[in-house]
C-alpha cells in the first residue's frame, strides 16, 4: 500500500514537472527527427521501426538512469528522505517507487517511439507486414528490457553516488556498457535472442535493484 | 525521577564516525509529558541524538526505549509514534503544502477522512491555512519551517522530536511554537527539541540537558542546575541614588563581603550556610536604619546562559 502510494506520488511529480511530456513527445519526435535526417528508407534491410527502438532505448535509457540517478542525489543531499524514513515503511519502497515511475514513463515513451516507428513503416510501404510487426514486436521487447536495465542502473549509481557529477560521471561511462549486455544473443546470433534478452534484462535490472535496496538499506542518514 | 514514569530512555549510548566519537557514552531519559530540552554548541551530538532517537542513524551502542519499545529493533512500531522535525526540512519541490502533507499523513497511518480531517486543523494551528495550496518551492525559509511541523504534528504523536524548531521563525511564530508546544504537552506528548536559543528553552522546558564533545555534562530543571552551579549565594540590591555608607551594610548578619561593582549596585556575599530569606530581611532592615534609598533587594542567581556557559566551557578545559 505504502509503494502504490509512493509510486502515484512519483508519478505525480513527473507530471508537474513536465519530465513525462518531454519524454512521451519528445523521444518520438526526435525518433521522427532522425528517420527524416538519416533518410532511412522502407527499401532498407532494417526497418524504422526496428531504429527507433534502438534509438529510443538508447537516449531514453541514457535519460531514464540520469533521471533516477540525479534525482536520488539531490534529494538524498537536500535531506528529503528524513521525512520519509522516519514513517513506519519500508526503505526499500522508496527506491522502487522511483525506479517503477521512472521506467513506465519511459517505457510508455519507448512503446509510443516503436508505434510511431511502425506507423511510419506503414505509411511508407503501404502495408504492415508480418517482417515490419515482428520487427515491433522484437523492438518493443529490446526497448523495454534495455530500459529497465538502465533504470536500475541508474538507481543504485543514485543511492551508492556521494555527488551529482559522480552519478553524471557513472551513468555516461558506466550505464551505456552494462546496458549493451543484454544484446550480447543477438550480437551473437544465438537462437531466440528476444527471450534471452529479456531474461538477461530481468536478471541484470533485478540484480542491480537489489543492490540498490541493499545500500540504501544500509545508509545512515 | 521515577525509573518507571520514563518515556524515553537512553542508556550508555556511544555513536562512532570512524574514529571520531560524536557521543560518548550519554544517557539521559525524558518523562511522558515532558518538554525537555536539549542544548550544547555546534557539533556537541545534539542532531546525531536525535537522529538515533527517530531512527535515521541505527548502527549505534547501546540501548534506546521509547514506551515499551526498543531501538533499533521496534523502529517500525516506534515511527507509529513519532514526529520528528528535523533541523533544515526539505520536501520535492514540486509539492504543495497540502500534497506533502496528504503524503506525510497518509504514509504516518492516516486514512483519506482522517488526512482530510488533520489537515486544515494543523495548518490553521500554526499559521499556514491560507496558503495551503502553495507550492513549498515557494515558501520562505520561516514557512518551510512551520509545514515541517505541521507534517511532524499531523499525526497526533506521542513523541516529538524537534532539531532545532525555532531557526528561521520571527518572534510571533516563536512565541506561537511555544504555545504550540506547551499545549501539546498538556495534552500528553512528549518533547525533545533542541536549540541555540537559550530563552526561548528557558521558556518552555520542564528540563534540560547540556551536551558538549558528545557527553552529557548535566541534565535537570534549570533550577536544579542553577542550584548545582552556585557556590557563593549573593544578594544583589539596586540603589536608587548614591550612598556613602553602603560599607556598613557588612555588619549585617551572614553578610561576609559587601562590593559595589557599579554605581548604584551592590553585591551582599552570604557566609556558608546563611539563610536566604532571613539574610535578605536582615539587609532590609539594615538599609532602612542607614535611610539608603532602594529599588530592590533580590538572590543573584545564575541565568541559563551562565549555566550554559559554565558548562559548556568546563568542558572546553
Amino acid at each position: 500500500m505504502k509503494l502504490g502510494l509512493l509510486f502515484k506520488d512519483e508519478l505525480l511529480g513527473f507530471y508537474k514537472s513536465k519530465v513525462m511530456i518531454f519524454l512521451w513527445i519528445g523521444l518520438p519526435v526526435i525518433a521522427l527527427l532522425f528517420r527524416f535526417v538519416s533518410g532511412v528508407s522502407s527499401g532498407q534491410e532494417i526497418s524504422f521501426t526496428m531504429i527507433s527502438a534502438i534509438l529510443v532505448s538508447s537516449i531514453g535509457g541514457t535519460l531514464a538512469a540520469v533521471m533516477l540517478s540525479v534525482s536520488i542525489i539531490n534529494e538524498n543531499n537536500r535531506r528529503v528522505y528524513d521525512l520519509f524514513l522516519i514513517r513506519p515503511l519500508k526503505r526499500r519502497d522508496i527506491v522502487l517507487a522511483k525506479f517503477l515511475a521512472v521506467y513506465l514513463c519511459v517505457a510508455i515513451a519507448g512503446f509510443l517511439a516503436v508505434l510511431v516507428g511502425t506507423l511510419v513503416d506503414f505509411a511508407t510501404t503501404g502495408t504492415l507486414s508480418s517482417i515490419v510487426l515482428s520487427d515491433a514486436g522484437q523492438s518493443l521487447a529490446t526497448t523495454l528490457s534495455m530500459i529497465a536495465v538502465s533504470c536500475a542502473a541508474g538507481t543504485l549509481i543514485g543511492v551508492a553516488s556521494p555527488s551529482v557529477v559522480v552519478g553524471a560521471i557513472l551513468v555516461i561511462f558506466g550505464n551505456n556498457q552494462i546496458s549493451v549486455i543484454p544484446l550480447i544473443p543477438t550480437l551473437l546470433e544465438l537462437p531466440q535472442p528476444e527471450a534471452l534478452t529479456i531474461v538477461i534484462s530481468a536478471a541484470m535490472a533485478m540484480g542491480l535493484l537489489a543492490g540498490a535496496v541493499v545500500l540504501f538499506n544500509r545508509k545512515q542518514f | 525521577m521515577n525509573q518507571n514514569d520514563c518515556f524515553v530512555t537512553i542508556n550508555n549510548v556511544t555513536k562512532k564516525f570512524g574514529a571520531f566519537k560524536a557521543l560518548d557514552d550519554i544517557s539521559f531519559s525524558i518523562q511522558q509529558g515532558e518538554i525537555f530540552g536539549y542544548i550544547g554548541p555546534n557539533g556537541a551530538g545534539k542532531t546525531t541524538t536525535m537522529k538515533i532517537l527517530v531512527g535515521l542513524i541505527s548502527n549505534f551502542q547501546g540501548e534506546i526505549t521509547i514506551g515499551s519499545l526498543r531501538l533499533p529493533k521496534d523502529k517500525d512500531e516506534i515511527h507509529k509514534l513519532l514526529g520528528y522535525l528535523p533541523q533544515s526540512v526539505a520536501f520535492q519541490d514540486w509539492r504543495t503544502i497540502d500534497h506533502a502533507l496528504t503524503t506525510f499523513g497518509k504514509l504516518s497511518g492516516l486514512n483519506e477522512t482522517q488526512v482530510k480531517d488533520r489537515i486544515p486543523k494543523v495548518l490553521e494551528l500554526i499559521g499556514l491555512a491560507d496558503v495551503r495550496h502553495k507550492k513549498v518551492s515557494h515558501l520562505s525559509g520561516g514557512m518551510m519551517q512551520k509545514v515541517g511541523l505541521a507534517q511532524a504534528l499531523l499525526h497526533e504523536p506521542k513523541l516529538l522530536v524537534l532539531d532545532e524548531p525555532l531557526g528561521g521563525l520571527d518572534p510571533l511564530s516563536r512565541h506561537q511554537f511555544k504555545g504550540i508546544v506547551e499545549k501539546l504537552a498538556k495534552e500528553g506528548a512528549t518533547i525533545l527539541f533542541s536549540s541555540h536559543i537559550l530563552s526561548d528553552v528557558q521558556d518552555v522546558a520542564d528540563r534540560i540537558g547540556i551536551i558538549s564533545h558528545g557527553r552529557i555534562k548535566q541534565v535537570g530543571t534549570i533550577d536544579d542546575l542553577k542550584t548545582r552551579l552556585v557556590r557563593q549565594k549573593t544578594v544583589e540590591v539596586m540603589l536608587s541614588g548614591a550612598s556613602d555608607n553602603w560599607q556598613k551594610l557588612s555588619a549585617v548578619q551572614n553578610v561576609s563581603e559587601v562590593t559595589q561593582p557599579q554605581p548604584g549596585i551592590l553585591l551582599l556575599n552570604l557566609k556558608s550556610g546563611a539563610d536566604e530569606d532571613q539574610a535578605i530581611n536582615d539587609v532590609v532592615a539594615k538599609v532602612v536604619e542607614l535611610g539608603i534609598r532602594i529599588r530592590g533587594v533580590w538572590m543573584l542567581e545564575p541565568s541559563l546562559d551562565q549555566i550554559y556557559f559554565n558548562y559548556v566551557s568546563e568542558a572546553e578545559n
